[in-house]
């Protein structure tokens, strides 16, 4: 039995170790490559506006964030007459509606054509099935999705107009950053997450032709997001799978990163939704992964890239589920010491994404204007475990969920923490009712939005 | 927005897009971009070709195999076939990271220890591999460094031809591979192609050379120096420093976790008394703090002034002179042209960081090997700066010109005059000594009952335990002098169990010197009273015994 466990042991700390060095690889990959500044970079010179944009804005419980939101999607530096905005919110979703269509009242009253409010009262009620809905109001060449908290670049349009004509591109996937990376003990990595993620590792996805895409600041060419029947409603992680679903129909997608231009976000604002958040985002990837999309991309190395990211969360969970048997067995087993200095490789692993990570936060703080203090990576020491074992438990959580088929969309609360003051819309009043879980949308069982729009009505 | 019309970033972006879209600054080492020329292929490959003469010929047969030379034959040998570091109690002496290379080396020999004669023979074949690489890492770290070929070739050639290098780097010692991950290190680092897994790799490298031998510690503030003017100027300078660091460190942390593992980190009840080593198990630490405390009095070491007048001096006195002021040189020329001498305090660092080592510490003769290629690096260096305005041409004739002064003159690097006044070859290229250790083992085995218990040194160890028959009894006067394990279990610290001794060449003064606590008394007792000499060769001041004790 023990030479077995020996084994198991080793083949398994190899294999964490392979996968954290690949994936610390992809953390720095930009920085890594002597053409970096040409893969992620906005080019120097804007060409004319030539392509019209629809902005599509799904909203559900966002009365705190959503006025500031479409005011900042109306006044973005493009000819108006090019962009049309889109607002999709679920009927019971009443004060969001309403905040919303006050606004586009307003932008109305101003002289602005072409700002609606979408409004479906089917189901599921979720973001896939809004962003559907609005797509079938949708008539300019270029689809734009943003989340209902996001600070719309003024410059975007411009810059994505310019590389979509000059580059020949669909698709295309701008930067987002959280910003609040003091907030709370786990805000600093999670905004690294988006760092490394925006700034270097979807580079990499990009060049391999096997790509996850985010959920807001996408740009898709119309037609194209139409002929793939838009988004997945019953996968929690959508943008994942309309990304790699566009990578096997061999659709380039370009990705673009710059820190003056990127869409700003805040990190869930409590534990609970932090979880949550993440917990859906393991489970969609899981979902991905079971649907098998990504067998079709056309190469091996792309298919590879593709399983070993949607697989991840998987590992993650096995590996929050081994924890407690390798604590135990340390204790117990008598292991030869090649074994046990191989048991520890992963540790060394850890040990590099955390070096990774303190680099990180003075590039991120430094790119922003902001300052990395001693205290802010004296803290990271501490909390940089405890980080681990909260996706640990997330994703075993999303295993548990998908394992027993629950799969409804556990929404994640906005309160504008990354806008400065003059740049909130609401002030800081309880978000008390925006926190709650949508335990009632539940994509499992809702029925498939059907053709033409039925059941969307646009006020 | 008009075609060509820039974008207009908000005020509070300004700071931002300064720092985005400015070019990056010209990185701070100087560094060859230009391709290697004919010529450039020609001057490397003969440098090479002269490391592999140098050092190749004549090998086998001179120096004689040393102690040193046995010992890490002899953990390599139990590495490869007892799977641990050492036959004996391995107390951490050494990081074992060269005798596992050493080990890897003959497990892929297809003679293995036997490939080449004795098995010293096969290692000394790996250091002459080494030193060819050495060659070409240092021929490429100066040209890249100094954009000049003929500089190269200047140091790459007294690396190669100088004696104090030829009579240590032929000899299987761990500096010889420190010294190779170093110039790995520096070449990788040299490479400045803004990478991060080229920092990473050259951190890596200049890691294992940690583990090699711990004195490349004193080589860390050049090295460190080095990589941080290297990664200057970068976007990626943050990543590239973190990970050089992390590397560095990786290979120090998975040694010290080894010892952890083994429980052997920490002495017994945290004893660090060197008055009385703890008992219990070795340990790592106490090592260290037990090295960091020696001193030449009482110790098998000497001092730095007596080894420089009488052992490095009389074998190269143009290396070590020239390059000393080449070393200040390179840092008052570096220090004058901060922006573009990096290379040169870089070298001068690490050559002064080694040199302060060997001011401080208790040194055995060896030591000053690695000083060798720093110091060839120096030169390198200072010669391409001062030569930088003049044509190659030129910088060529003067470079065979100070090449030439100690190739010809008698006493330099080729040519001597013998007891009779007569010019011949140095001896490196012409004696041979380990003839006499080759004679005193196959006596040992024509005379020596296998099952004998032996006082031997370590340079006949492996031959005597690898080959038929198999003298499983036969241990260095050292380990039975001083391991509980042998000087107990084996001969009971009592003439009475001992039936040889083999006698190396001055043997007998370190068992003298190494008796500062009586522990080689009972061995010395065996000789002197109850020894009796039934071989013995000699050749100039080299001479070698077998002792047969009577009982």
């Amino acid at each position: 039995m023990q030479p077995i466990l020996l084994v198991a042991i080793t083949a398994l700390s190899l294999l964490l170790t392979a996968q954290a060095a690949h994936t610390l690889y992809l953390m720095i990959y930009t920085w890594d490559q002597p053409d970096s500044g040409a893969m992620a970079g906005v080019p120097d010179e804007r060409a004319d506006p030539s392509l019209s944009f629809t902005v599509i804005v799904p909203a559900r419980h966002e009365e705190k964030v959503i006025q500031g939101t479409i005011d900042r999607a109306a006044t973005v530096n493009y000819p108006a007459h090019l962009v049309q905005l889109l607002v999709v919110c679920s009927a019971d979703d009443t004060g969001t509606i309403a905040r919303a269509q006050e606004t586009i009242d307003r932008l109305n009253a101003a002289g602005r054509q072409d700002a609606q409010v979408v409004v479906f009262d089917d189901g599921p009620v979720n973001k896939p099935h809004g962003l559907n809905t609005a797509l079938r109001y949708a008539r300019n060449d270029v689809v734009a999705v943003f989340d209902a908290e996001d600070e719309v670049e003024p410059e975007l349009f411009s810059i994505v107009n310019t590389v979509m004509t000059q580059e020949h591109v669909r698709v295309v996937q701008a930067g987002v950053q959280l910003m609040n990376y003091e907030s709370n003990w786990y805000s600093t990595f999670n905004v690294l997450e988006y760092f490394f993620w925006f700034r270097s590792r979807l580079h990499y996805h990009a060049r391999t032709g096997a790509i996850p895409l985010g959920g807001n600041t996408v740009f898709f060419d119309r037609e194209l997001l139409e002929s793939v029947d838009g988004w997945d409603e019953f996968n929690l992680t959508e943008d994942a799978d309309i990304g790699l679903r566009l990578s096997a129909a061999g659709e380039q997608v370009r990705v673009i990163y710059d820190h003056r231009y990127v869409t700003r976000e805040e990190t869930p604002p409590t534990l609970g939704h932090f979880i949550r958040q993440r917990t859906r985002w393991s489970q969609g990837f899981m979902q991905t992964l079971k649907k098998g999309t990504w067998k079709q991309l056309p190469t091996r190395r792309q298919r590879i890239l593709a399983w070993q990211t949607l697989a991840f969360p998987h590992a993650q969970a096995l590996l929050g589920l081994y924890l407690p048997v390798a604590i135990i067995t340390a204790f117990v087993l008598r292991s030869p010491t090649i074994v046990a200095l191989i048991s520890w490789l992963p540790v060394l692993m850890l040990a590099a994404h955390f070096v990774t990570a303190v680099a990180g936060l003075y590039e991120f703080t430094g790119a922003h204007g902001l300052r990395a203090s001693p205290r802010t990576v004296l803290t990271m020491a501490f909390t940089w475990l405890p980080y681990q074992l909260l996706l640990m438990y997330a994703a075993t959580r999303a295993l548990r969920r998908q394992l027993m088929g629950v799969g409804n969309w556990e929404k994640t609360a906005h309160i504008g923490a990354h806008r400065t003051p003059d740049t909130q819309s609401a002030a800081t009043d309880s978000v008390a009712d925006s926190t709650a879980t949508d335990s009632a949308d539940s994509t499992a069982t809702g029925p498939a939005a059907n053709e033409e729009g039925a059941t969307g009505r646009a006020s | 927005m008009r075609k060509g019309q820039p974008a207009v970033p908000r005020d509070d972006q300004m700071q931002e897009q300064v720092e985005n879209s400015r070019p990056p600054p010209e990185p701070e080492l100087p560094v060859s971009t230009g391709r290697r020329t004919r010529a450039g292929w020609v001057a490397l490959v003969l440098a090479m070709v002269i490391g592999l003469v140098t050092h190749g010929y004549n090998a086998f047969r001179y120096p004689l195999y040393l102690t040193d030379e046995g010992i890490y034959t002899e953990q390599a040998w139990s590495t490869l076939r007892e799977g641990r570091l050492s036959p004996y109690t391995y107390f951490y002496d050494h990081a074992p990271m060269a005798w596992i290379v050493l080990a890897g080396w003959y497990g892929i020999l297809p003679g293995q220890f036997q490939s080449f004669g004795n098995p010293i023979n096969a290692g000394r074949v790996l250091m002459v591999v080494v030193h060819v690489l050495a060659v070409f890492l240092l021929f490429e770290i100066v040209r890249r460094f100094s954009g000049s070929t003929v500089a190269a070739f200047l140091a790459t050639f007294i690396f190669s031809v100088s004696p104090l290098a030829i009579y240590y780097q032929r000899q299987v010692l761990l500096d010889n591979l420190m010294v190779f991950w170093v110039l790995v290190g520096l070449y990788v680092l040299a490479r400045k192609d803004g990478r991060i897994v080229t920092a990473m790799g050259a951190g890596g490298a200049f890691g294992l050379a940690l583990v090699t031998k711990e004195n490349a510690v004193f080589l860390l503030p050049g090295f460190a120096y080095l990589m941080h003017r290297g990664v200057t100027g970068h976007l990626n300078r943050r990543f590239s420093a973190s990970f050089w660091w992390f590397a560095t460190l990786s290979p120090v942390a998975a040694y010290l976790l080894f010892a952890q593992i083994k429980n052997e980190l920490f002495p017994a009840g945290m004893d660090f008394n060197l008055n009385s080593p703890p008992a219990g198990h070795v340990s790592l630490l106490y090592t260290v703090w037990w090295q960091l405390h020696r001193t030449a009095a009482g110790s098998q070491g000497s001092a730095f002034a007596e080894l420089l007048r009488s052992s490095w001096l009389p074998r190269d006195k143009y290396l070590l002179l020239g390059g000393t002021v080449a070393a200040l040189a390179a840092l008052l020329l570096g220090l004058g042209d901060r922006r573009r001498g990096a290379p040169l305090i870089g070298a001068a660092v690490l050559a002064i960081g080694y040199g302060f080592y060997l001011g401080r510490s208790v040194l055995l003769d060896f030591y000053v090997m690695p000083l060798v290629p720093l110091l060839s690096l120096c030169i390198g260096l200072v010669y391409a700066r001062i030569t930088r305005r003049i044509k190659p041409t030129a910088a060529a004739l003067v470079a065979v010109a100070l090449m030439a002064g100690p190739l010809a003159t008698p006493g330099g690097y080729l040519l001597k005059y013998d007891q009779f006044h007569r010019l011949v070859g140095v001896d490196q290229y012409r004696i041979s000594l380990t003839d006499l250790q080759h004679k005193q083992i196959q006596w040992v085995r024509d005379n020596v009952p296998p099952n004998s218990k032996m006082i031997i040194d370590d340079d006949s160890w492996v031959a005597l335990h690898e080959d038929e028959p198999k003298f499983r009894n036969a241990h260095s006067h050292w380990k039975a002098a001083s391991d509980p394990d042998v000087r107990d279990n084996v001969f009971h610290a009592s003439w009475e169990n001992l039936d040889y001794v083999a006698m190396s060449n001055r043997m007998r003064p370190a068992m003298e010197q190494n008796n500062g606590g009586g522990q080689e008394d009972w061995i010395l007792q065996a000789i002197d009273q109850h020894g009796e000499q039934v071989w013995q060769a000699s050749k100039g001041n080299v001479e070698l015994q077998i002792i047969k004790i009577n009982h």
